[in-house]
């Protein structure tokens, strides 16, 4: 591995724990989905590449800060899933979050917009 | 070993340290990894291919620190870094001499008051809150002779003040203590 390559790793670890929690929130934003269904579709992201040992505790972790609410269900010949959904707690969360996010990129790319020699802000 | 005994030999071994959980909990936490792993085995076979269970059971992690994410954060909110255990038993021990003298304290002070308003009504003389030094302090409690410069200052009111007040300390004593055992529990 290239130093280049693990800097990039090691700044991804941080970036992905530093937002998980916001991204699972994000995916269940209106939709309902056990825990396989939502790793498959968080894994098409290329920079939310999480595993199972991290998704399932996280579940665990916001259902008991009855922030996401957990189902088993049953549909037909399949094997009972647990499934998950966002609460009204977890919704107003996400909302914060959403909003705190947007600030940061917005302040960061500021940054990143704006090099010197001049100052940052006027 | 057969896929099915690695998966059997993995929830074995997960149950195990799961152990500082809630029954229940452990037992649905073990049920919905079960289920995961052979859904991904279906959906594997589903498209003709191979399943190779380490490799599924490697995503979990080793059973001993799945089982730690699940627990942390029930037990102590997130895991302290390593060498930091002798920091956190003196917090403990720190918020234990402050459950206690909360406790002393609060539930001493509230049936003091609770005692004091009743037996104010048998004894209106003796039982009171006084003025003194001209103001400066304050006198509550029992005296042998009322002599206590600027007269009792609660006459009637005493009683009903006093059993509420001592009541309110009593409860919020209570409460507070509660609050005080959640935190250290989680």
């Amino acid at each position: 591995m290239t130093e280049k390559e693990a800097f990039d790793t090691k700044w991804d670890v941080q970036l992905r724990k530093g937002t998980l929690e916001l991204v699972i929130l994000a995916a269940l934003k209106g939709r309902t989905m056990y825990g396989l269904e939502l790793l498959n579709q968080l894994r098409q992201f290329e920079t939310i590449q999480i595993t199972e040992g991290t998704l399932y505790p996280l579940l665990d972790r916001l259902k008991r800060d009855e922030l996401v609410l957990a189902n088993w269900q049953q549909e037909g010949e399949t094997r009972p899933r647990k499934y998950y959904s966002l609460t009204d707690i977890g919704l107003t969360k996400l909302q914060l979050m959403q909003d705190r996010w947007n600030k940061a990129v917005f302040d960061i790319n500021h940054l990143l917009d704006h090099p010197g020699p001049a100052p940052i802000k006027p | 070993m057969s896929d099915r005994e690695a998966i059997h030999q993995y929830l074995k071994s997960l149950n195990k340290y799961l152990a500082r959980l809630d029954a229940n909990d452990a037992q649905e936490v073990e049920r919905e990894i079960e289920s995961h792993i052979y859904d991904v085995i279906d959906q594997h076979e589903s498209m003709g291919k191979a399943v190779q269970i380490e490799e599924v059971l490697a995503g979990f992690g080793s059973p001993r620190e799945l089982a730690q994410a699940y627990v942390s954060h029930i037990t102590i909110g997130s895991p302290p870094p390593e060498g930091f255990s002798a920091i956190r038993s003196i917090q403990e021990g720190a918020s234990k001499g402050l459950y206690w003298i909360t406790a002393f304290l609060g539930y001493l002070v509230g049936a003091v008051m609770l005692v004091l308003s009743i037996v104010k009504l048998w004894a209106p003389e003796q039982v009171g809150l006084w003025s003194t030094a001209g103001g400066n302090s304050f006198v509550v409690g029992m005296v042998e002779q009322s002599q206590q410069q600027g007269g009792e200052l609660l006459g009637f009111w005493f009683t009903p003040i006093f059993l509420v007040a001592g009541a309110g300390l009593l409860w919020l004593t209570f409460s507070i203590l509660k609050v005080f055992k959640q935190t250290r529990l989680r």
